[in-house]
């Protein structure tokens, strides 16, 4: 591991933690300004932030890279949207957590199977498990819709009259709960739990001659990873209103794949910056040449894997820190 | 007794296709270890590549070779210009064949259109001949002998001659190799483009079963990725088996419990994980 590239030990300085104060105003304050179809990419760039960080956590900490990731994003947003559709459950605080506890159920089932197997195996059964909930969905038409896609309108209902029912409203609610999930997930980056995660990806024999449990581990990174995916989904399923079964599918799972590697996997927020990246670039190009988006996604991600080694954000930590401690040192 | 024997054959012939369509894939992952994501775009490039020989020169196993040719060839340029580069980063390796994906399905619909394509077997293996009262399609037998001599070829080479060698020593041991003085870099070239012509002639050689379109790149590499997880990896043998029991339970399956048809070679798969995680008859990665 070279370690100029692990982010996470470097020496406390409270004031570089300023750079922040710009990008909080930013989410918080701009948004009201813009017109609703910007505050919409803002939204699935949020959402995808968190299902980009849900995916590091097994990518870049624990060191599985995952391909069948969107299985339990798209579960959640189809277990929420199908409970609103079909069973004409409304309010949000049931139909979410729902939709993430589905989620976390198939987890435990899959992370079982997926653990099975090792180093580049697990590429190619996470790819086929989620192939497998992605042909359900195509098959299961009576309740997903098939390929015709699930249609869901309805705003999500929190029970509470005074609230607005506008866009605006469904982007702050979109904000407060990626920010806490963020901040969640990088609260389980810092406990014992992220730290022995990142022990095995260096080594996993070395954890285990310390006596540690890392099937055990793995597994529970596994089941977090997917728990978040669930809120992402859960949320997008609102963002979106119609689901499709490429929502559970290798193309979602590699398109955010593509995020957390662009973005760069040794940082915590990288993958954030990759989402944000990619959904800001998906909507010109969907303006001027839709056909030709795969094309531009796949060179950015040849460009990323081959030149940017630690992603864009490790770039733009590195060139902010230089600046701010040569005007420290000053 | 007669159906369950044509449904028997199918599934071999079906096996045998699968066998084809994911000894590509399997040659570059058992023998340098990269799971080269790319497959599916291999194999629908072969039979596009092939299609326009078939077209100007008309003649079928020309076309085959001319489609693994090029493949093998669009192989040497990524090997060399790409992967190379990184060298024993596997992850990456890995993630950059993903990007191709993207890349070459896009531009394959660019140039040739959403359609599907299918194409007539060759005069030579068309019609059907009898087994006991009902007829079979005679070019599922070519196949099947097809298949046979690929894994024949793909076996002679692994354990009969000094590059199985190498490629089995690297496998074992890529640094130890490597310090006895061989060219490890080379044989990973070689090996690539071998795993890319056999792709792209499979994907020719398919063409008048299996009707190929961009949008089944994904569905090609996740049929090769179910067989090879059956089957295991390294071994050749593995990979046949693995594509004969997933075509024999395919078949059957469809036959017998049409209503779960879809799912059959998932639940295979899953057992198999549950039972023997590294695949039949595979060796550890």
């Amino acid at each position: 591991m070279n370690p100029e590239t692990t982010s996470w030990d470097r020496p406390p300085g409270r004031l570089r933690y300023v750079a922040w104060v710009p990008v909080a105003l930013f989410f918080l304050f701009v948004p009201l300004f813009l017109p609703v179809y910007l505050q919409g990419i803002l939204t699935k760039a949020l959402i995808f932030a968190v299902f980009a960080t849900s995916l590091n956590l097994l990518a870049g900490y624990t060191g599985l890279f995952s391909l069948g990731h969107a299985a339990f994003f798209g579960l959640a947003a189809y277990t929420s949207s199908i409970l609103v559709v079909h069973y004409g459950l409304k309010s949000f605080w049931l139909v979410a957590p729902a939709g993430v506890f589905m989620a976390v159920l198939f987890a435990c089932m899959f992370g079982f199977i997926a653990l099975r197997v090792s180093g580049t195996n697990f590429f190619l059964v996470t790819l086929a498990l989620g192939e497998l909930l992605y042909s359900v969905a195509i098959k299961w038409k009576s309740m997903t819709g098939g390929t015709n896609g699930l249609v869901n309108t309805s705003a999500p209902n929190l029970g509470l009259s005074w609230l607005p029912v506008d866009p605006p409203f469904f982007y702050y609610l979109v904000l407060g709960v990626s920010a806490m999930s963020l901040l969640c997930l990088y609260f389980v980056t810092r406990s014992p739990l992220g730290v022995a995660l990142q022990g095995i990806r260096e080594s996993e024999p070395r954890m285990r001659a310390l006596g540690y449990n890392t099937w055990l581990f793995k597994y529970l990174a596994f089941i977090i990873a997917s728990a978040f995916a669930g809120v992402a989904g859960v949320l997008f399923a609102y963002h979106s209103r119609v689901l499709v079964p490429m929502h559970l599918g290798v193309t979602t799972s590699t398109l955010v794949m593509l995020m957390v590697i662009i973005g760069s996997d040794r940082v915590f927020l990288g993958p954030a910056v990759g989402a944000m990246v990619i959904i800001l670039l998906e909507h010109p190009s969907s303006l001027y040449t839709p056909e030709r988006w795969p094309l531009i996604l796949g060179s950015i991600f040849v460009i990323a894997v081959m030149f940017l080694r630690g992603g864009i954000s490790s770039f733009l930590e590195k060139t902010w820190e230089k600046a701010f401690y040569a005007s420290a040192k000053r | 007794m007669e159906s369950l024997s044509i449904n028997v054959l199918n599934g071999i012939a079906f096996g045998m296709i699968l066998f084809l369509i994911a000894s590509g894939l399997s040659v570059i992952y058992g023998f340098m270890g990269v799971l080269n994501l790319a497959h599916g775009v291999f194999y629908i490039l072969g039979a596009y590549f092939g299609l326009i020989v078939r077209r100007h020169e008309g003649s079928f196993v020309l076309a085959a070779l001319a489609g693994g040719l090029a493949v093998g060839l669009l192989g040497l340029v990524l090997e060399r210009v790409f992967l190379s580069l990184l060298h024993k980063r596997i992850n990456e390796q890995v993630l950059l064949t993903l990007g191709f994906v993207y890349i070459f399905s896009n531009i394959v619909r660019w140039v040739w259109g959403p359609y599907a394509k299918l194409i007539d077997p060759p005069a030579f293996a068309s019609g059907t001949i009898p087994i006991g009262s009902a007829s079979y399609p005679l070019y599922r037998l070519v196949i099947i002998l097809m298949g046979l001599a690929v894994a024949a070829g793909l076996w002679l080479l692994n354990n009969k001659t000094r590059a199985g060698s190498i490629l089995r020593a690297g496998m074992d041991d890529r640094e130890m190799t490597v310090g006895l003085g061989v060219n490890y870099g080379l044989v990973a070239t070689v090996v690539f483009v071998l795993g890319a012509f056999v792709g792209g002639f499979a994907g020719f050689i398919g063409l008048p079963i299996v009707a190929v379109h961009p949008g089944i790149v994904f569905d090609i590499l996740l049929l090769s990725l179910i067989v090879i997880i059956v089957g295991g990896v390294g071994r050749i043998e593995g990979v046949l088996l693995g594509s004969m029991i997933i075509g024999l339970i395919d078949s059957l399956g469809r036959a017998y419990f049409p209503e779960f048809a879809y799912f059959t070679m998932y639940i295979a798969m899953i057992i198999i994980l549950l039972v023997k995680p590294t695949g039949l008859l595979g060796r550890a990665l």
